[in-house]
């Protein structure tokens, strides 16, 4: 039972067919490798993408729904923040890499949410978005860099 | 200048292991075993093979008779006649799509005869325990024979200096106490993967975040029994390792189904997989016991460990099947008597493996909180029994090893300089406890090739892998530092396992040493020739001056009296440097590795239940999050003799060693209640308040 869905990808038009089942991670991955499947249970964040500018754990979302919206991936968000994209070079919120277009999406919408938080509102708002590598304070403070 | 992979991993566009794709790649899914020890009776694949998009169906009957490992082979790619573990791989799928081969898998029906099963290591060692092998020394790499007790993988008995037996009689006092740490799991957030595919000449190619590259591919020519030229290992990012990534998982099967197939062929575990059924942290019991005068100088330590070795050994690099870490217990310290047993033991549950440092996280807990235990037996101040006892340069350790220097006191008295205390939620009580590790940096065997460019640029090729330490920048700064030319001139490529002669691998905190080590290597070498042209040099690990680096870690807690919860108020680390090539990477590094220490003291157990991993999600299994992270203290003691150009030594296990001793250190000191299992949890410590009349809540029937 495959239907035909239309989304705006990174500010592109997309035209993709799914199943009622296909998840929005495997569908945005035939696009990008931004989006990274790891818990697939909605923890850990690694695939974090904006949906009409709502960060949503891809692996838990249907494809379906995206008919007719816009999504973004960090491949398409270094461009819209390119100051928080750098943020996260300069202060290196990062190590293997694995979470980190996770982390800086939602970084993206915290920042859209709140372009002024403070350490308590980063850390509250993050805590979606596992990372085994750094201790996180290097994340806090690539968004604190860009704020 | 920033590190020359954040770009690309801020993006997303990095290319991992799942990342890549193949002309005609196809998937593969694994059906695992339910049981921790059972014959397989029957396999019916008859409704999964007539699915659409099935390629193949493949049974442990389909493949040769053949094992692999790192160091033991006793691992089979899929289980042949019984199963070992829950989790244990039984029947792979092929088909055209990942969701395809996943229905597949659901479809086979396979029938067992559940068998008695073992499931600690202490009854595993009973003589009429069930066998988890049945002839265990028989497998290549073996370290036992047939006389030991069964279901042994290994043992370690070592003796330093005098009797320890003396040494304990002698003492004004002493500790004899058992502490224990659960399994555990890397938590790297990249699950597993491989990409196999087998070319016309019969080459063997892989894509997998494996972290020792020229080691796997060693690994599997013993396996498949081929010339290691035939195989060719590609460079892929790695999606965190902490160990978790050295061995060669699932990467037999990989090629063992493209072989069959035709066809390359990736295996993506789910997550769940990841953590119930690839290599985990032994679980430990060490009973330590030590004694000291009365002035608090040490007279002798014993440590006996004995560890969960799981269904396999092959997990473990080291050729004796060890943790090394083990050999670390007291490395701190002058001990006049030392000794050290550890027994691995195999049990029908998820293998163990290597994991950051391991077996020192579960030894050095035991150890320096059974320091604090003596401290207080003798009305001696925890720290100035330590002082007591700390090395000091020019002194040849228990081992009779002779470091250039011992920076353990300055160490000791930076953290102590730096120490700030933490405000105290209102009826909660305060406690800080400290704990120290000392760790040899042992740069290993390694190449690199240097080539100067027609256009003046330099192009550095390395056999090494990015597990995310930032070691490539390591090598570009390195180099373009000791050639005098910008960082923007110097590029550094991975090389395939076709490109450079030899290396050991990410692991022991060696690279950015053996980078080192190299570079001068590869300078002498080039000066020679003129710095033209291409260069290549082969490290070998003879003659290294044995260099440590200290670590002392000082917890602050708070512990709320009526619950027993436990808050971190701050995780201090004072470590022991030289010079430092990125001063960031090298501060995220000492940074993350608190942070997995924390976990490691107060939040991950794998919980495994007869034999089953309960855990089984990152909903379940919980490492820390931006929230649960303390705020973390790291100070630098500059000023320590390194090795290699760039007169460094090893960062990446330091942090995370001393943390739970600390910890639980601390919560002793802030309500007199001692923790010697971890994870050290709210629930551990209301149980053990309950006991102490004076010191907590009544016990309320729940």
């Amino acid at each position: 039972m495959k239907r035909e869905i239309h989304y705006e990808l990174n500010g592109n038009p997309v035209t993709q067919e799914v199943t009622p089942e296909t998840l929005l991670l495997d569908a945005v991955r035939q696009w990008t490798t931004a989006p990274k499947e790891a818990c697939g249970v909605g923890v850990c964040g690694a695939c974090t993408v904006l949906v009409n500018d709502q960060p949503v754990s891809s692996c838990l979302y249907l494809a379906a729904l995206v008919d007719g919206q816009t999504v973004w991936t960090a491949d398409g968000l270094v461009q819209r923040f390119p100051r928080l994209a750098q943020s996260f070079v300069e202060h290196e919120g990062l190590q293997c890499g694995i979470c980190t277009p996770g982390q800086f999406t939602a970084a993206c919408a915290l920042l859209l949410e709140n372009p002024h938080p403070d350490e308590a509102t980063i850390r509250h708002y993050m805590a979606g978005n596992l990372c085994r590598c750094t201790g996180y304070a290097a994340i806090v403070r690539s968004i604190h860099g860009a704020v | 200048m920033a590190r020359i992979d954040a770009p690309a991993k801020v993006a997303g566009t990095m290319a991992f292991t799942a990342d890549v794709r193949r002309p005609g790649l196809c998937y593969a899914a694994v059906v695992r075993s339910p049981y921790p020890h059972a014959r397989i009776r029957l396999i019916d694949a008859a409704s999964a093979r007539r699915l659409d998009g099935v390629v193949a169906v493949v049974t442990g009957r389909d493949l040769p008779d053949r094992t692999y490992g790192r160091a033991v082979r006793d691992i089979p790619a899929l289980a042949k006649e019984e199963v070992r573990y829950v989790g244990e791989r039984v029947v792979a799928v092929v088909a055209e799509t990942r969701a395809a081969a996943e229905r597949a898998a659901s479809r086979v029906r396979i029938e067992y005869d559940p068998q008695p099963a073992v499931l600690d290591p202490e009854s595993a060692l009973a003589d009429d325990a069930p066998r988890v092998h049945a002839q265990a020394w028989a497998y290549p790499g073996a370290v036992v024979g047939p006389d030991d007790p069964p279901n042994l993988q290994s043992r370690v008995h070592l003796t330093f200096g005098g009797s320890v037996e003396e040494g304990l009689q002698k003492a004004a006092a002493i500790v004899d106490a058992v502490y224990t740490t659960p399994a555990g799991q890397h938590g790297y957030l990249e699950p597993q993967a491989c990409l196999a595919e087998i070319d016309r000449e019969g080459r063997m190619h892989l894509w997998i975040p494996n972290k020792s590259p020229y080691r796997l591919r060693e690994q599997l020519a013993a396996y498949f029994d081929v010339d290691p030229a035939l195989i060719e290992i590609h460079p892929v990012a790695i999606g965190g390792d902490f160990g978790g990534k050295g061995s060669p998982m699932d990467a037999p099967l990989c090629l063992e189904l493209a072989r069959l197939v035709g066809r390359p062929v990736l295996l993506q575990l789910r997550y769940n997989e990841d953590l119930t059924a690839t290599e985990s942290r032994h679980a430990g019991r060490i009973r330590v016991r030590v004694g000291a005068d009365v002035q608090g100088r040490l007279t002798a330590l014993a440590v006996d460990a004995l560890f969960n070795g799981g269904a396999y050994a092959g997990y473990k690099p080291a050729k004796t099947a060890e943790l090394l870490g083990v050999r670390e217990a007291g490395g701190a310290y002058r001990i006049p008597a030392l000794e050290l047993t550890a027994r691995i033991a195999y049990t029908h549950t998820l293998p163990g493996g290597h994991m950051r440092s391991p077996g020192s996280p579960q030894v050095v807990f035991a150890v320096e909180s059974a320091l604090d235990e003596l401290a207080a037996a003798l009305g001696i101040d925890p720290v100035e029994l330590r002082r007591r006892n700390l090395l000091t340069t020019g002194e040849v350790d228990a081992h009779g090893i002779q470091a250039v220097e011992h920076r353990g006191h300055k160490t000791l008295e930076a953290a102590l300089a730096a120490l700030r205390p933490r405000p105290v939620p209102a009826g909660w009580r305060y406690g800080r406890g400290i704990a120290i590790y000392n760790r040899a940096t042992f740069p290993g065997s390694t190449s690199l090739r240097l080539t100067r460019e027609a256009d003046g640029r330099v192009t550095v090729v390395i056999p090494l892998p990015e597990t995310g330490t930032g070691s490539h920048t390591v090598v570009q700064r390195t180099v373009a530092q000791a050639l005098g030319i910008p960082e923007a001139s110097v590029t550094v490529v991975q090389g395939s396992t076709r490109e450079l002669p030899y290396d050991d691998g990410v692991g022991g905190s060696r690279v950015t040493a053996a980078i080192g080590v190299a570079v001068a290597q590869a300078l002498e070498a080039w000066a020679a020739q003129g710095h033209t042209g291409t260069v290549e040099v082969v490290v070998r690990p003879e003659g290294v001056p044995r260099v440590t680096s200290y670590c002392v870690e000082v917890a602050q807690v708070a512990v709320d009296p009526e619950t027993g919860q436990v808050a971190v108020l701050e995780l201090l680390a004072a470590v022991d440097v030289a010079q430092i090539v990125n001063p960031l990477a090298h501060q995220i590094q000492l940074e993350g590795g608190l942070a997995m220490g924390y976990g490691f003291s107060v939040m991950e157990d794998l919980a495994v239940r007869e034999g089953q991993v309960t855990a089984a999600t990152l909903g379940d299994f919980k490492i820390p999050s931006a929230q649960d992270v303390p705020p973390l203290q790291v100070v630098l003691v500059p000023g320590g003799q390194g090795l290699g150009f760039g007169n460094t030594k090893g960062v990446g296990e330091l942090t995370n060693v001393p943390t739970a001793a600390a910890i639980a250190n601390a919560v002793a000191q802030a309500v007199g209640v001692r923790i010697r299992d971890l994870p050290i949890s709210a629930e551990r410590v209301y149980q053990h308040l309950v006991r102490v009349p004076s010191a907590g809540p009544k016990e309320v029937a729940l």
